[in-house]
């Protein structure tokens, strides 16, 4: 068995769970597709080495797997950006939820003095 | 004019009472709400019995969160006029009339210090912070600025309604104005004095200041470049 063949079944195996996620809703559809895409580019990717190789030299890279740290580097940062604008949107959101129901608490506090 | 004072409270029993007993005294016409931040103390129970209505957080949001509470509370009951205060007892009662007198020609009126506290440390890097802040909001906003860091406040209608859909998170007194000025309100300073803390200590340590320039310095400039349109079912 080759590092090759290893690699074909290993981005296989990524992209099964990512769908399996998905389909026992472990995992939103809108954040799984950035690892559907990252699971098929790794696929494509063990399926031809070639490319890589016609990549790398294409940019004058000498060592061609450098070329795949550098673009799983570079996905890493993109969904860790992607993760902090949903934390960014949760935060909102759990703030809203925590105001609208404080308000709402003491409203209902005073009523039941009232009566 | 129904007026509201809005006092952000963390862990202020130490002060609460006599801020609310002095408001009472000079502005006695004005409804009180404590925003209980998810206090550890008795803050919420000293405030309920000083006669202040009490919203209290279920955990500390910070100042941010906690202030538009206030705000959000204003534009639900109809105010006309909504006042921030600190629950520290650094802003003194007795210049809120001065405060509301402003109020009906301005969508906001900044009580802006002459006295500073005296203690040397804070004061050399709190002045600095006051009169860099001052000159970059100016530089921004094309508006005079003496004191953009104060958090003794007025605001009328407009502005409740503003800052009920966005509010700065943490130290938001700067960016708040430039918020403002960026959806054509009119605000305006007015002098008013201010006491030395009487409980509690300043929230900002060293290594927080430089925390603060930087992350306000960065709001202010985001700020200004900004449309603010809120998006349906968060804030924008």
């Amino acid at each position: 068995m080759t590092i090759y063949f290893l690699s074909v079944i290993l981005s296989f195996l990524f992209l099964v769970i990512v769908f399996e996620l998905v389909r026992l809703q472990k995992l939103k559809e809108q954040y799984s597709l950035l690892w559907i895409l990252f699971g098929v580019i790794l696929f494509i990717i063990s399926l031809n080495v070639k490319f890589i190789e016609a990549l790398a030299s294409w940019l004058g890279v000498k060592y061609a797997p450098a070329m795949l740290f550098l673009f799983g580097l570079l996905f890493c940062f993109a969904f860790i950006l992607h993760l902090t604008m949903v934390v960014t949107k949760l935060s909102n959101q759990v703030l809203r939820l925590t105001q609208e129901l404080t308000i709402r608490k003491e409203k209902e506090s005073r009523h039941g003095q009232n009566d | 004019m129904k007026t509201l004072i809005i006092i952000p409270a963390y862990n202020e029993e130490g002060s609460i009472v006599r801020v609310i007993q002095d408001i009472n005294e000079h502005a006695p016409e004005a409804d009180i709400v404590v925003v209980n931040d998810g206090s550890t103390d008795r803050t919420e129970a000293l405030a309920l019995a000083a006669g202040a209505h009490v919203l209290t957080m279920p955990f500390n949001v910070g100042i941010g969160g906690g202030m538009q509470t206030g705000y959000m509370y204003a534009r639900n009951n109809g105010y006309d006029v909504a006042i921030q205060m600190d629950a520290d007892g650094q802003h003194a009662a007795e210049e809120l009339p001065k405060l509301i007198s402003r109020a009906s020609e301005f969508d906001l009126v900044i009580g802006s210090r002459f006295v500073e506290e005296t203690s040397f440390r804070s004061s050399v890097m709190r002045r600095i912070g006051i009169i860099f802040f001052s000159k970059l909001v100016t530089l921004v906003t094309r508006q005079k600025f003496t004191d953009t860091t104060s958090g003794f406040r007025a605001a009328g209608k407009k502005v409740i309604a503003l800052y009920s859909d966005y509010y700065p998170m943490d130290y938001p007194e700067v960016e708040s104005i430039v918020y403002l000025i960026r959806k054509g309100c009119k605000i305006t300073e007015v002098a008013t004095e201010m006491r030395a803390r009487e409980t509690g200590r300043s929230s900002i340590t060293p290594l927080k200041s430089v925390y603060y320039m930087i992350k306000v310095t960065l709001a202010v400039l985001m700020s200004a470049t900004r449309q603010h349109k809120p998006k349906a079912g968060e804030m924008g």
